[in-house]
């Protein structure tokens, strides 16, 4: 692997050069809310504030709302006009709990069908990760095997040492970008040195904790504990923040709009949180609020791994900044009625 | 002040007067809060008053069954007797432990005036009319006028005039008209320009609903929105679609909302919510000299009409 280095002012150089060919996203709040936005080609503010996005990478794979296709009727039969997403892409910035995140869903998306909308993005995307250097005090990636510098999981990865990035190339495709490019240079043996040291002090600043040893099994073991989890749920407000704004939540439902003789399918993010997530024309199975809640947990630190061995969350800590009423994942996990039998 | 209401609480549930205490207890990170819903008297020991209380815990009222004992500050023992009014809630079931309220310091203020996020701040204290900012051992002075909630400025009630225990001593109006600051702009522009405003405010609302589902006015058992035959609004995030429902909530909000802010504030894309609801609380006001939650045996709003409105009303 060869690692490469640009001094922090060339990154407007950079972005212009690699906005020739790709269009660029990158952090930013002029929309009201941080997300990956489109570039305007000229600010690079993002660097001084940018600590994660409100709105989650997966935003740029699967939009709140999507619109699938549309078809009309010109008098000579329908027209279906498909509208998948297909231009070359740059997202400048990913976090590298959001970058983990993707790989996570992707098995969503790939493994029992393909999704023609999310996979052509992906594929036409070359993801350009930053090391986290000031996480979140809710921030606990390091419990999942995400490390705020971790790097398997984007095309290349930009740490942060000072007034230069250190580049680290992943693939082929992150490759390639930097061939584009006369502003980076070979990085010396004191620059790598000196990204291992940055490194090695991030990790140690995200203090907060989950304990994944047998999480699915403690889990298990609680599942039918309706006291613990009504406990538990009593002062959720049954909100779409934490699972919409989830970079491993990816459920989504899909409506169709008609009006005369034209319409179109759009899929948006749908959550379980919702008490018609569940509604069917008989019965909801996850009625009350409880049940809801512990399909959530259960779901991201049970279900997922038992299918697709891998635990559904980063430790992004969204779930709990944003939370209307601090309902915090972390304590939840550790006061489990079997996390409590373990200890006696 | 936190002691006594520790006790009350204590005693509320070990002379069985109540089945249930909500209240406020520290949250899990810095300046945070959370709810506190609690059949146990060893938990009352957890809760708390401060200037971060930022909950409207009545919004729990009508899903809690039994007798509850409520930590209500002012803004909330209104969304209490709003409940009453509309047979939400009986009076009888509820213990309201009132807590008079000088206003709730807003961290994103706080946080845009000394250019540093929350989590890197060491301290947040009140002394008077100032607010004491410690960030890594240095203090910052700012004016409270300048930190606290919009709603809080504007607040006339900061004494719950519904209660049935107050903890603390009464507290003085001191609301300005700061609080304005964003309608009054709002007001300014031509119609065009409000509507681009709202278009693009709305254009990046996720419809997670956290506003409607932490309002305690929106008490309805099945939303609108979620109706599907007919179906009154898309369920695609349009912002269309995303305006519509906050208009048909704030029609449903005439008469209930006690601009206690929680929607704006829980929102996660930061649309100016309150720069409607108060807007819409000030028509209320205006029109039919009402103002939500101040007087429990006033039948609701929206339900009654005097003869005289009828007339200059209906035609």
């Amino acid at each position: 692997m060869t690692t490469n280095k640009i001094n922090k002012e060339d990154t407007l150089k950079l972005l212009k050069e690699w906005s020739r060919e790709f269009t660029v996203f990158v952090p930013s709040k002029d929309n009201g809310v941080a997300a990956m936005v489109e570039w305007d080609g000229k600010d690079i503010g993002f660097l001084d504030w940018y600590r994660n996005t409100t709105i989650p990478a997966k935003s740029s794979f699967l939009p709140p709302m999507e619109e699938m296709f549309s078809f009309q009727n010109n008098g000579d039969g329908y027209q279906l006009k498909l509208s998948p997403d297909q231009h070359k892409r740059i997202i400048f910035g990913i976090r590298p709990c959001d970058a983990r995140a993707l790989s996570i869903i992707d098995k969503v998306f790939t493994e029992s069908y393909e999704d023609p909308f999310y996979v052509s993005k992906r594929e036409n995307t070359v993801l350009i990760g930053l090391s986290c250097t000031n996480p979140y005090d809710s921030c606990f990636c390091t419990s999942l095997e995400v490390k705020p510098t971790e790097s398997a999981d984007v095309d290349l990865m930009f740490t942060d040492t000072g007034d230069k990035f250190i580049i680290e190339e992943i693939t082929d495709k992150g490759k390639d970008l930097l061939a584009l490019t006369g502003v980076v240079k070979k990085a010396t043996k004191a620059d790598v040195a000196k990204a291992t040291v940055v490194k090695a002090s991030i990790s140690k600043m995200v203090t907060r904790k989950i304990d994944t040893k047998n999480i699915s099994k403690k889990l298990q073991a609680s599942f039918g504990d309706k006291d613990y989890w009504m406990k538990v749920a009593a002062k959720c407000i049954s909100c779409g923040i934490c699972t919409l704004l989830c970079p491993t939540c990816c459920c989504f439902d899909i409506c169709d709009e008609l009006s005369k003789k034209q319409g179109a399918r759009y899929r948006r993010w749908d959550s379980c949180g919702f008490s018609n997530y569940t509604q069917m024309p008989m019965e909801n199975p996850r009625e009350e609020k409880w049940r809801r809640v512990r399909q959530k947990v259960c779901h991201k630190f049970e279900f997922y791994p038992m299918n697709s061995e891998v635990i559904a969350c980063t430790g992004c800590g969204r779930c709990i900044r944003l939370c209307p009423v601090n309902w915090d994942i972390t304590e939840v996990l550790a006061s489990m009625p079997a996390e409590q039998l373990t200890k006696k | 002040m936190q002691q006594k209401l520790r006790n009350e609480a204590k005693k509320l549930l070990e002379e069985n007067k109540v089945d249930y205490i909500i209240g406020f207890a520290p949250g899990s990170l810095k300046f945070s809060i959370t709810p506190l819903i609690t059949k146990e008297k060893e938990e009352v020991a957890d809760l708390v008053i401060n200037p971060f209380i930022v909950n409207n815990l009545a919004k729990f009222l009508t899903e809690i069954p039994g007798r509850v004992g409520i930590v209500a500050k002012a803004c909330d023992s209104r969304s209490i007797v709003s409940l009453i009014q509309d047979n939400q809630v009986i009076r009888e079931n509820v213990v309201i432990i009132g807590v008079p309220c000088s206003g709730l310091i807003d961290i994103a203020k706080v946080e845009k005036l000394v250019c540093k996020d929350r989590d890197a701040i060491s301290d947040i204290a009140l002394n008077g009319e100032k607010i004491t900012v410690t960030i890594g051992g240095r203090n910052t002075e700012l004016p409270k006028e300048d930190v606290l909630f919009d709603n809080c400025l504007a607040c006339e009630f900061p004494t719950p005039r519904e209660y049935d225990i107050l903890i603390g001593e009464p507290v003085d109006s001191t609301s300005s008209r700061s609080d304005r600051n964003k309608i009054k702009e709002l007001e300014g522009l031509t119609s065009e320009q409000r509507w681009d405003f709202w278009k693009s405010q709305f254009s990046r609302c996720i419809k997670c609903y956290a506003c409607r589902q932490v309002c305690p006015a929106c008490f309805c058992e099945r939303c609108f929105v979620e109706e599907s035959e007919p179906q009154w609004v898309s369920p695609v995030p349009k912002w269309q679609d995303n305006l519509i429902f906050q208009v048909i909530r704030n029609i449903h909000l005439a008469g209930r909302c006690t601009d206690c802010g929680e929607c704006e504030r829980v929102c996660p894309v930061n649309i100016p919510l309150r720069s409607l609801t108060k807007k819409m609380c000030e028509i209320v006001n205006e029109m039919f000299n009402y103002q939500a939650g101040t007087d429990k045996n006033a039948p609701p709003l929206m339900t009654a009409y005097e003869y005289e409105e009828a007339k200059n009303l209906i035609r």
